[in-house]
């Protein structure tokens, strides 16, 4: 019995013993849940305390310095790419807000206030975007609603930034005065939007232009340094440790000329600006002997003509097309290096325009009518580009082996996208025999100027062959690169390919010649300078969407419609060709027809006329027989001796003044130029009443 | 070494820092100049420490300054360069209504001798 209830009695132990422990499990198991979860709310809204903040900062921080990026320079060394931060401007409204609450200083309060309606004049005053009370507003509203960010002017440049810095309570520095800036690293280009196509930018993952293509001479490379804080609060660099100095950017010097560039830009807005239906112009201007592109100029409207003219794509790389007449000149010199036609002179017969298979060509219908001859020269086919005169010499010089023809062209580089300085030249497009464009009239319309596309520097390079006497140079934007002043590297004109015999290069030159003589670029006859060079006038083949449905034409839409394309090429001066020059202008759709003897042939002589006044290798000169004052050097004020007449010959009106107004004297003079005499002579002393005269020349 | 010992010690030490006594019960006057070397020392280690301080301050300020002028200096060339461009002093004169245009003919160039 006892042993029972002993047995029973430790049964009943073990039960309690196990109860306390499974509560205790579960207490502690709950505990270290709590504790889990206060733990993991510690960490999550972890916000120390802002007077020991600076405690758990290491006392050494990582500067990066960033590089200055290199400038993009005219030839001549104008900036036309610079960078420099711009600042954006903000404001922490509720500055001091807590503080004068804590302490109850309504006065403060009022002063601040006051203080921020001064500076809000001050912000009208200069930017002059916002009145001063609506500056008010937003600031002493931002302070009541508690804006800590509110913006207050984007892209400031350091000059604005220290008179801003001046103005009331952003005076009293950013603690008290709330202000905030943000700098950020801006390009500036001083021309705006002169050659902007040519220098592009470096925009995220947008890059175009030089800056694009000589991003790696540019950039520059960043630097790093540690730095500490001194027992002043400030910080100053860590000498124990690493420095590693941020290396500029390399300085690009383009063949461009600004003043080139500019009058090339301004010539085409005049031709172009009051006409609605041209949707772009291009001009390039090439040096003859180097291939160097002294001017590139891209300006185009958007989708409609209400937008501005901007340098929106760089056509001159881009628009692959048939160019028209001005391809004449390959199909000449073509003919002309490989003997077809020995003389300009030589004649054909007119056939009435008509050459099978091809479209008759009225031209020669006139030309019958009005001379009453059967035949025509070469020389006049070209003046009048005539597309039969063309179509006739390329059949019968080439019909039997065109394969001659194209490997002429291709000898010209119109068949192939060559190495550029700035990427993205479009590939010509050529139906050579065997291809698929290939067809019995290819050869024909290839030799006037259809059939076949390329892009305006193409044709500005084969031209530039021409009047650098059959030296194709290869065109190209980069002189040098710089590193503060001195060149580190030298980009030097290279030839593309030999085109032509130097007679052959003179033959078709006196046939450009020609053509603005008496042909179909007359209005650059009376230029200062002899222009040669060639006419042309293109459809541009439309897209689907622009035929319209059904319509199988490819230069026409439903309307009748069609795109246009005007140019001049051409070389000057004609006797001793220093410039290539090319200036082509598209149309919209349009029920006009545009001439590369109009538009562009009336910019090509602004161009020249402004170009000969600029280039003093045109000048007039004076011989020797003119006289030139003999100049006096010295430095004023040294010789003067109170009332006696200084020695002033020889000298400019303000040093001549300064010297007699120095020995106390009166004095008149007249002309203008350089003292040549002077009246009492040097030395002498004036007399009661009288005056030093000067007689400038 | 007894407790006790130590104890006393200490008590005897502490009277003596309470009378003033405890330098010369160490004989601690026979190294004074040491000390005061070492003071001297310490002073100028300090002082040339902030001296050090203040000038790389003075370095990294006018560093901040000389950057500040070079972006004022390429700012101002960018708006000087606009305003020497041909077409800008073109449209300035004619806001100006001033007759003088750009050049028609080259500048004359004088050959010979004087």
């Amino acid at each position: 019995m006892s042993r029972n209830s002993e047995i029973h009695d430790t049964i009943e132990n073990r039960d309690r013993i196990h109860v306390v422990m499974f509560f205790m499990s579960i207490f502690f198991f709950a505990l270290a849940v709590l504790i889990l979860v206060w733990t993991v709310k510690i960490q999550a809204g972890f916000n120390v305390d802002s007077r020991v903040v600076h405690l758990f900062r290491p006392s050494v921080q990582k500067h990066v310095e960033a590089p200055v990026r290199g400038r993009i320079l005219a030839t001549d060394g104008r900036p036309m790419a610079i960078s420099a931060p711009l600042y954006d401007l903000y404001m922490d409204c509720t500055v001091r807000k807590e503080e004068f609450a804590r302490k109850g200083d309504i006065e403060a309060e009022q002063q601040w206030r006051q203080k921020a309606r001064e500076l809000s004049r001050s912000l009208s005053a200069e930017f002059r975007d916002r009145s001063a009370d609506d500056y008010a507003q937003a600031i002493l509203g931002g302070r009541d609603r508690g804006s800590r960010y509110l913006l207050i002017k984007k892209n400031v440049d350091q000059t604005v930034l220290q008179k801003v810095l001046r103005f009331p309570l952003f005076c009293e520095g950013s603690y008290k005065g709330g202000l905030i800036q943000r700098r950020h690293d801006e390009r500036i280009y001083p021309y705006d939007s002169l050659a902007r196509r040519v220098i592009g930018y470096v925009k995220d993952a947008n890059r175009i232009g030089l800056e694009a293509n000589f991003d790696y001479e540019l950039h520059g490379t960043e630097g790093y340094e540690w730095r500490r804080v001194t027992d002043r609060k400030s910080w100053i660099r860590d000498l124990d440790s690493s420095v590693v100095r941020a290396v500029d950017g390399n300085d690009i010097r383009t063949t461009l000329n600004v003043d080139f560039q500019d009058i090339a830009d301004k010539a085409l807005r005049k031709q172009i600006n009051g006409d609605d239906d041209i949707r772009a112009g291009i001009v390039i201007i090439m040096e003859a002997a180097t291939g160097a592109i002294r001017a590139m100029v891209n300006l185009s409207r958007g989708d409609t003509p209400q937008t501005t003219l901007w340098e929106r794509e760089n056509l001159a790389l881009r628009q692959v097309g048939e160019q028209g007449s001005v391809m004449k000149t390959v199909s000449l010199l073509s003919l002309v290096e490989d003997g077809y036609v020995k003389s300009l002179e030589q004649t054909i017969p007119t056939n009435n325009g008509a050459y099978p298979n091809y479209k008759q060509d009225i031209h020669i219908l006139d030309y019958q009518r009005e001379t009453g001859r059967r035949d025509i020269s070469v020389m006049h086919g070209f003046e009048i580009s005539s597309n039969y005169v063309f179509t006739y010499l390329a059949e019968t010089s080439y019909g039997s082996h065109p394969e001659d023809f194209f490997d002429h062209i291709y000898s010209y580089r119109l068949g192939e996208a060559f190495d550029f300085d700035i990427s993205g030249l479009a590939s010509p497009v050529v139906n050579r025999p065997g291809t698929k464009g290939w067809s019995k009239t290819t050869l024909g319309t290839t030799a006037y100027g259809y059939g076949m596309s390329v892009t305006p520097l193409h044709v500005a390079t084969f031209y530039n062959g021409i009047a650098n006497k059959g030296r194709m140079m290869k065109p190209y934007l980069v002189e040098s690169v710089e590193k503060d002043g001195r060149v580190i590297k030298q980009y030097k004109p290279s030839v593309l390919n030999n085109i032509c015999s130097r007679n052959t290069a003179d033959t078709v030159t006196r046939a450009l010649r020609s053509v603005v003589e008496t042909g179909t670029a007359t209005r650059l006859k009376g230029a200062k300078l002899h222009v040669a060079g060639k006419t042309g006038t293109a459809q541009v083949v439309l897209s689907k969407e622009e035929r319209g449905q059904g319509n199988r034409d490819p230069y026409h839409d439903a309307l009748g419609r069609k795109k246009n394309q005007g140019s001049f090429v051409g070389f000057f001066p004609a006797e001793n060709p220093k410039y290539t020059i090319l200036v082509s202008v598209y149309s919209y759709l349009s029920g006009k027809s545009f001439y590369g003897g109009t538009l562009p042939a009336l910019a090509v002589r602004d161009i020249v006329d402004q170009l000969y006044a600029l280039d003093g290798e045109w000048d007039s000169s004076i011989s020797r027989s003119g006289s030139v004052p003999a100049l006096r050097s010295g430095v004023p004020g040294t010789e003067v001796k109170a009332g006696k007449v200084p020695d002033v010959s020889g000298l400019g009106l303000k040093e001549a003044l300064h010297l007699v107004e120095s020995a106390g004297l009166p004095c008149s003079y007249e002309g203008c130029g350089h003292v040549t005499s002077q009246s009492p002579a040097a030395g002498s002393e004036l007399k009661q009443g009288e005056r030093v005269k000067l007689v400038l020349k | 070494m007894k407790a006790a010992t130590i104890w006393n010690a200490i008590k005897n030490s502490l009277k003596a820092i309470r009378n003033g006594e405890f330098l010369l019960r160490i004989r601690a006057d026979k190294l004074y100049m040491h000390i005061l070397y070492l003071f001297l020392l310490m002073w100028i280690t300090i002082f040339l420490s902030l001296k050090v301080d203040e000038t790389l301050t003075k370095a990294g300020n006018n560093r901040a300054a000389i950057e500040e002028l070079e972006v004022r200096h390429a700012q101002k060339e960018a708006a000087l360069v606009k305003l020497r461009s041909a077409s800008s002093i073109q449209e300035k004169l004619e806001k100006m209504g001033s007759a003088t245009t750009l050049p028609t003919e080259p500048a004359s160039r004088i050959k010979g001798r004087r």
